[in-house]
């Protein structure tokens, strides 16, 4: 057991406050604590070195009534994850923002899904549930089994208090939800002086779509689709994952083979995904050109998706217990042999960039997240890694064959539009080698064994391409009991209402862009 | 002015850009025939999310970069719905965004139409027992025109947007 952990176990005791200490079925740890010991435990694990709150959520008990709340830490610099649960008696639980800021808004998010109270918190509006859900509609409690019992035909906004800034040349810049490009909505709320900004509130959920409701009751094989529709640009990086926890609940280990496509789809994924992330931020400092060859070789790369899947987003091919098919080894040498032409037209595209004098002025000091910010907003994933911290999950919390696969995770430490320019043009570089190796190294077997989970509950992480993503599951018999996602969309959000104060409106959707996060990967 | 003679005869900024797609020339030629005759020259399309998982946009978005460049045969993504002649709908409709998507549709020009892209938006989808949809596109707004997929592809919106222009031909 963890130092860390033993340190907590002993603290509780000396309070008088017992604990109950278990094993998950992956690689995680499960505290028990009294609904009391949370302001304790949470206060002990917040002055730790490098620990983070990476999740938090609460279900419903197995074959009981009531429900569990359940804190996820990163028991740095273990691959382990530590998660202190909560058997609540109350429905009403002490707020921990002060340790761990990033709590009040997954407390807003507990709180919809279930009405429980979080006292003290300096945010209770709702999250996900907006003017159209009656207030006292929870959707994951187990007397809510279908639609609210009335429909609310309020103005969107009418029940929802922004923020207000008031003075003199002070005033408000209302986006969205439905914005001007072909993108995702969402509403943005600026308190903007002359052109500066001073203020920005994001509220989302509009896209929420029950996605954790819907797979319950449902077995891992038939929830696959929910998986990847957290996301569509995260299909296998959802898939895998979910898959990867299912897994780990019935007891099963994939083939080698099947983890080596895994991680080639997981690379390919990053890839396009970060090409596009680059095609934007040029197209948003007004040089298409600049972005064309980005475009050109993403859609390059989707069209190889399609070759090795039958999707160009790589849907429908992951299940539980492996992949729904293998990849004929042809299609990975043709793969192989289009891999230098696609690494030398990208250096290309990228020099052409680097050499741009005003490209390079208009990203360079451009929506900078401050390093300070990383932990108490738990942010992942190449935002983070633009701003100095090296965490890859790939690393810290080796999955399938990542542990012994030799990769670079670029970091720098501008914070600003360049350095996630930077960190992710270097990410698919090292994406484009590390499927070389997969093809060179790759080995026979199967690609799918049986899979049957029984019951039972395991956490997992993976890498996306935007950061860090977590799905637990609990399982009884057979069946899906609770599903909790959260990507790293969720949390990274929190850093663009800090990269935008003072800069001007006008340079909003380059920021924005550099950071690409995912709509619907946050309201599910 | 070395510089300068280097620049012109130098290597171009584009260097083989191949598009070997017959078949997107084939049907953008179509496409750009049917929208000079039905529309008179241009067909402007308000693109709304209703609450997709993100992937159909990635495909709309893709008509417009250098494969399919889809501006070329008369189609544009205009920014405001009131320069629209149609609402493309992704996702299925969502219970927070009911009212924005009937706004968006109400500030639409008429004649103006309504293509569903996506199975979530042609039926619900996946998502059709959910609290929180309401269901496909046509729950909410008249829908003219689905084109389904798990996304569609580029093409299957090109051949959709071809079926869609026809049949608005033969209505006159």
């Amino acid at each position: 057991m963890e130092l860390a952990l033993t340190g907590l176990i002993t603290y509780l005791e000396s309070r008088q406050q017992g604990s109950r200490f278990c094993h998950g079925a992956g690689s995680e740890y499960y505290l028990h604590i009294g609904e009391n010991a949370i302001g304790e435990a949470t206060g002990w694990l917040a002055g730790r070195q490098g620990m983070s709150l990476i999740a938090m959520w609460a279900a419903r008990k197995m074959k009981k009534a009531g429900t569990d709340l359940f804190y996820a830490f990163n028991l740095k610099p273990s691959a382990r994850i530590l998660i202190v649960v909560v058997d609540l008696k109350s429905g009403r639980v002490p707020s921990i923002y002060k340790n761990f800021p990033v709590a009040v808004y997954f407390e807003r998010r507990v709180s919809d899904a279930f009405g429980l109270e979080f006292d003290d918190s300096p945010d209770r509006r709702r999250l996900f549930l907006h003017e159209a859900y009656p207030p006292d509609f929870h959707p994951m409690l187990e007397s809510c089994t279908g639609q609210p019992s009335q429909c609310v035909d309020a103005e969107p906004g009418s029940g929802y208090v922004f923020k207000k800034f008031e003075g003199e040349g002070i005033y408000e810049v209302p986006v969205g939800p439905v914005h001007a490009g072909v993108i995702e909505p969402g509403h943005f709320r600026f308190s903007v002086m002359g052109e500066t900004i001073f203020n920005l509130e994001v509220r989302l959920g509009y896209k929420h779509r029950g996605l954790n409701k819907l797979a319950e009751g449902k077995t891992g094989g038939e929830s696959m689709k929910f998986a990847e529709a957290v996301s569509g640009d995260e299909s296998a990086a959802n898939a895998c994952c979910f898959a990867m926890t299912v897994e780990k609940i019935a007891g099963v280990q994939p083939s080698r083979r099947t983890w080596e496509l895994r991680t080639l789809l997981l690379e390919m994924e990053r890839i396009y995904s970060h090409l596009g992330d680059l095609a934007g931020m040029l197209v948003d400092v007004a040089w298409p050109m600049g972005a064309s060859p980005f475009f050109i070789l993403r859609e390059e790369i989707l069209r190889w998706n399609d070759v090795l899947t039958g999707s160009r987003f790589l849907k429908g091919f992951v299940k539980p217990g492996g992949l729904r098919g293998d990849i004929e080894p042809g299609k990975l040498v043709d793969l192989k042999r289009y891999l230098p032409s696609f690494a030398r037209s990208l250096e290309w595209a990228l020099s052409g960039v680097e050499e741009s004098a005003w490209v390079i002025d208009r990203f360079e000091t451009t929506g900078i997240v401050k390093p300070e910010l990383l932990a108490p907003l738990s942010l992942s994933g190449p935002t983070a890694r633009a701003s100095g911290d090296d965490a890859d999950i790939r690393r810290s919390h080796p999955y399938g064959i990542y542990g012994e696969l030799r990769f670079e995770v670029p970091v720098k430490t501008g914070g600003d539009v360049l350095a996630r320019f930077r960190v992710k043009a270097e990410e698919i570089k090292a994406s484009v080698r590390i499927i070389n190796e997969v093809i060179v190294t790759i080995s026979d077997g199967p690609v799918w064994l049986e899979c049957l989970p029984g019951s039972g509950q395991a956490v997992s992480v993976v890498e996306a391409a935007r950061g860090r993503n977590l799905h637990w599951l609990r399982f009884e018999s057979g069946r899906i009991e609770h599903w909790e996602v959260i990507t790293a969309s969720f949390c990274n959000w929190l850093a663009i209402e800090h990269a935008v104060i003072g800069n001007i409106v006008p340079d909003f959707p380059v920021i924005n862009k550099s950071f690409n996060l995912s709509y619907a990967g946050n309201d599910l | 002015m070395l510089e300068i003679i280097k620049t012109i005869l130098g290597k171009k900024p584009a260097p083989g850009i191949v598009v070997p797609d017959c078949e997107i020339e084939k049907l953008g030629l179509r496409l750009r025939a049917q929208v000079s005759t039905v529309f008179g020259r241009s067909l402007a399309i308000r693109e709304m999310d209703s609450g997709s998982d993100n992937s159909a946009e990635i495909e709309i978005n893709n008509l417009s970069t250098p494969h399919y460049d889809i501006e070329r045969f008369g189609i544009s993504f205009v920014a405001s719905p009131r320069h629209a002649d149609v609402i493309m709908i992704t996702g299925p409709v969502t219970r927070n965004l009911k009212t924005a998507v009937l706004k968006t549709f109400e500030a639409m020009p008429r004649p103006g139409w309504v293509i569903a892209v996506g199975d979530d938006a042609c039926d619900g989808g996946i998502f059709s027992q959910s609290y929180a949809v309401l269901g496909g596109a046509d729950k909410v707004l008249p829908v003219d025109f689905k084109i389904p997929g798990n996304p569609p592809t580029p093409l299957e919106i090109m051949r959709g947007l071809v079926t869609f222009t026809a049949a608005i031909k033969k209505q006159g």
